[in-house]
């Protein structure tokens, strides 16, 4: 009798754990599907066709600097303004978030896995990958760089991403602080009349150090059919013209182009 | 009304040109609202990103003539205007149309280009 029991006992745990299994995989398979697929080419939202514009590049916000942020800022364009230095000029990305808010002249690509989302801006091939779920580390074990690093979560249908580990950087347009940290939250919004697909991205830049305030704008992108995304190599002609000298010096013919 | 098409195309084609520029350095430089034709002969091309490098050898009554170093969009919107590297070769005689250099010296960004086969890449034509 008290093998029975323990026969129903057993009985009855596989099948709560089944039970609970199954609950977890309904709701992971209903959550997955909420999740929208923002794989794809982008561009600049432009709105509908014949609608005198819409909010493009950067809508709202505004950079309240600190005094020592307007200071760094000033001392950069005093010593550049009118010149051809920048960093684009040097091959070098705009970074977060110049890198996201500038992105759509040049097309951004999006290329999204479960555990894992790339975003490629065209423009000096600077990628950004958002680390999902167990793929996140901490992030204090990464260098600090211009994109920083970001881990995203989703809730509902929105990729939360959250980035932090920013180098100090005056020579953008959204200067920050090496304390900033970065929310976006992407979406997909409502289509243009065409049918054509329009993802939206709430920002939200918070820096103790450089910002008065956080700098909170939308960014907007509308989805390019049939379209290539291309490469984007740029130093090349520095090497071209280090190789150029060393064979003039050496009296030797370039055959490289 | 016609002359103001010709002002909204000019000024259309050059930002089609230069709409991207700022993500690489600042413009100031140029003077994009005085665009000009410059005619020379293609010392050297070269279709890169971020710029454009075009040397052209110019002609012309006030400085005689030598080669001027221009720069122009990156090799990926080129190509999505149209622009091919095989639509001119060194030696060439192209025109141009250029926002030029505010303080005066040779050079400039380049807005069109005409190639010697005729064909526009951009407005190079209307009131300079």
């Amino acid at each position: 009798m008290p093998k029975t029991k323990s026969l129903i006992r057993f009985g009855a745990h596989i099948a709560i754990t089944s039970i609970a299994l199954f609950g977890m995989l309904l709701s992971s398979i209903a959550t997955a599907a909420e999740r929208p697929d923002f794989t794809g080419a982008w561009t600049t939202y432009r709105g509908n066709p014949g609608a005198a514009g819409g909010p493009s590049r950067f809508m709202g916000g505004e950079l309240k600097l600190t005094p020592e942020a307007a200071k760094a800022r000033q001392d950069f364009i005093s010593i550049t303004e009118g010149t051809n230095h920048g960093a684009g000029n040097s091959c070098v990305g705009g970074g977060m978030p110049g890198s996201m808010l500038g992105s759509g002249g040049y097309p951004m690509e999006i290329i999204q896995r479960p555990e894992q989302v790339f975003v490629i801006y065209e423009a000096h091939t600077e990628i950004r990958r958002f680390y999902i779920g167990n793929e996140a580390e901490n992030p204090d074990s990464f260098f600090p760089e211009r994109n920083g690093y970001s881990s995203a979560h989703w809730e509902g249908d929105r990729l939360i991403v959250e980035t932090t580990r920013l180098k100090t950087q005056v020579d953008s347009r959204y200067p920050h602080s090496n304390q900033a940290s970065i929310r976006e939250e992407y979406y997909i919004d409502e289509p243009l009349t065409d049918g054509t697909r329009v993802l939206a991205a709430d920002l939200t830049m918070t820096d103790p150090v450089w910002l008065e305030e956080p700098l909170v704008t939308t960014k907007r992108w509308q989805a390019l059919s049939d379209y290539h995304v291309l490469t984007y190599e740029c130093s090349e002609p520095v090497w071209l013209d280090e190789m150029e000298a060393l064979y003039e010096e050496a009296g030797l013919e370039m055959v490289q182009e | 009304m016609k002359t103001f098409i010709k002002f909204t195309a000019v000024i259309a084609t050059t930002l089609l040109f230069s709409v991207s520029l700022y993500a690489h350095h600042s413009a100031a430089q140029f003077d994009f609202g005085n665009t000009v034709l410059v005619e020379g002969k293609v010392m050297e091309v070269r279709f890169a990103n971020p710029h454009l490098r075009l040397i052209l050898e110019v002609t012309d009554d006030a400085r005689g003539t030598r080669d001027i170093e221009f720069e122009g969009h990156s090799r990926n919107n080129m190509r999505r205007q149209g622009l091919m590297p095989d639509m001119f070769i060194e030696g060439d005689a192209v025109t141009i149309r250029i926002a030029p250099m505010r303080n005066g010296e040779d050079g400039g960004y380049v807005t069109a280009l005409r190639t010697p086969s005729g064909e526009e890449i951009g407005r190079v034509s209307g009131a300079d």
